[in-house]
């Protein structure tokens, strides 16, 4: 993991630069982790064009920021992912929340093809959204990257947590995600 | 509710995504928005300089440790560790002799004049996005200054080190090839010397560098080569022995050939040695004095242009230094605003 970059006027990698070709660099790290970016993002928001929106803005800021070849990549995709969605997921709720004050009734949400939406009914559905928005980050954070098939090793590598650590934090955020959930 | 059912509701099945339609999306809009990527090469030469510049400092907590061998417990179970710092004058034929024994910076080469060193734990330095990341990393509080001089700007990068530690074996015939590789005659290593152990420890450390940004700005190498500001925290290194003693160590070792007369007498004056970490100082490039610094003496080191200073403490149990292009009394601020 690496600091976000300061760019600045005048600074290749700033606003306002010409576009270069990407790297075949940066293509392979977007094709080993695109997947596994939205199925994070998937996890927190439960609706497929949404985490696709949120993965594509999280390889923009990597792209701006750092070099494809940076051995942190992959972990920082992965955290980034779970953060940029979970603060999609809370956008989402403010949204939400203004337009029912305004009592004016909006729509079901339809229930597309995304398999997900099979597994578990709308109001389950929406009830657990809640739940992670509701969450400190980190257990919401780390509740996604495990349920999206990320390892203990991943998973600390991510979120900057020891390896050792990670069973005993997941249980916490297990424990606290059912506790919310009833 | 299960794991299981928690996976249920989080959902079970991956979303099934065109990555090359992704990948064409991602490709228009950093077209259309005119975003700009760091450039791999330069980038990755960054970044791996400045962590062979974290485990060159480690490299430096373990060195400094090894070279205070004068320091090493009279017992087996005695540990050395510092409490105050004292500067030991190098002089130009110690540093020729060092650079002989150590050509190339290779720790493992350089104690391999007088035995065998070994990594139990090597050194792996790595960088964190967070001063409480680095805290929860080496398990203290990594202390910050509360003020900095109008020089240094922006945020700092956070690498940290873990506990590292290392065996060394002393061996006479390592002695005897390594002396006659420089055509030189070592004094025989003593029989209780040759085979015995020292365990050392160093670490974990926090470096905090100001002026070295990470990402685009070194694309065309308009980031400052030299950091602004240096601010090093590390638990105090520790040596132990299975038995030799301080005063033969410091016999034998004070007796090598290139060792000056100079270091040999200020290493012998050391009070304490088993609680003073020697700081080598170059004589002729540096100088140095005692100052106080957060209660405690430390160690002032400027180089003789006025261009850089460091500050050197050690304070319950933590080694801490500061170092940039400031002046004596702008390093001590900063020191003294450490919390």
């Amino acid at each position: 993991m690496t600091l976000p970059a300061r760019e600045g006027a005048g600074i290749p990698g700033g606003a306002g630069h010409v576009a270069q070709a990407i790297s075949p660099a940066f293509e392979g790290l977007f094709r080993a982790e695109y997947a596994r970016v939205v199925g994070i993002a998937h996890r927190v928001l439960a609706d497929q064009a949404e985490a696709e929106d949120v993965a594509q803005d999280v390889f923009v800021s990597f792209y701006r920021a750092h070099p494809a070849d940076a051995p942190y990549a992959p972990a920082w995709l992965h955290a980034a992912a779970a953060h940029a969605a979970l603060n999609a997921l809370r956008g989402r709720d403010r949204r939400a929340r203004r337009e029912a004050a305004q009592a004016v009734p909006i729509d079901t949400p339809a229930i597309d093809d995304d398999p997900a939406y099979i597994v578990a009914a709308s109001e389950t559905r929406d009830e657990v959204r809640a739940v992670l928005a509701r969450l400190p980050e980190r257990s919401a954070a780390m509740l996604a990257l495990r349920y999206a098939g990320l390892s203990y090793a991943e998973i600390a590598a991510a979120l900057d947590v020891r390896a050792s650590s990670v069973g005993t934090l997941l249980r916490r955020a297990e424990d606290a995600f059912r506790r919310e959930l009833r | 509710m299960n794991d299981t059912e928690i996976a249920q509701a989080l959902g079970t099945v991956e979303p099934q995504v065109n990555t090359d339609d992704a990948l064409t999306r991602f490709r228009a809009r950093v077209q259309s928005e005119g975003i700009a990527g760091v450039t791999p090469v330069a980038h990755g030469r960054i970044t791996s300089r400045w962590l062979q510049g974290l485990a060159a400092a480690a490299g430096v907590v373990i060195v400094a440790s090894a070279l205070t061998l004068s320091g090493v417990a009279d017992s087996v179970l005695k540990i050395f560790e510092p409490k105050s710092v004292v500067a030991v004058p190098i002089t130009q034929s110690d540093l020729n002799y060092l650079n002989q024994a150590c050509a190339g910076l290779n720790l493992q080469d350089c104690m391999g004049a007088y035995g065998t060193f070994v990594w139990t734990t090597p050194p792996q330095p790595k960088e964190v996005q967070t001063r409480g990341q680095a805290s929860a990393e080496t398990g203290f509080a990594v202390q910050a200054p509360a003020s900095l001089p109008s020089s240094v700007t922006g945020s700092p990068r956070y690498g940290v080190i873990n506990r590292s530690s290392a065996t060394f074996t002393f061996s006479a015939d390592s002695t005897r090839q390594a002396a006659a590789r420089q055509n030189r005659t070592a004094p025989p290593m003593p029989a209780n010397i040759d085979g015995s152990k020292l365990f050392i420890t160093g670490g974990p450390a926090v470096v905090q560098i100001w002026g070295a940004p990470a990402g685009a700005t070194g694309a065309t190498g308009a980031y400052p080569d030299v950091p602004t500001l240096i601010v090093g925290q590390a638990k105090a290194p520790t040596i132990s022995s299975d038995g030799v003693t301080v005063a033969e160590l410091q016999a034998y070792l004070l007796s090598q050939p290139g060792i000056s007369p100079q270091l040999a007498a200020a290493i012998r004056a050391i009070s304490d040695p088993s609680s003073t970490l020697p700081v080598p100082v170059p004589a002729e490039l540096a100088i140095s004095h005692p100052v106080t610094v957060q209660g405690v003496q430390g160690l002032y080191v400027g180089d003789n242009t006025g261009i850089a200073s460091a500050v050197i403490w050690q304070k319950d149990g933590m080694m801490f230094e500061v170092i940039g292009s400031f002046t004596e009394s702008q390093a001590l601020s900063i020191a003294n605003s450490m919390r």
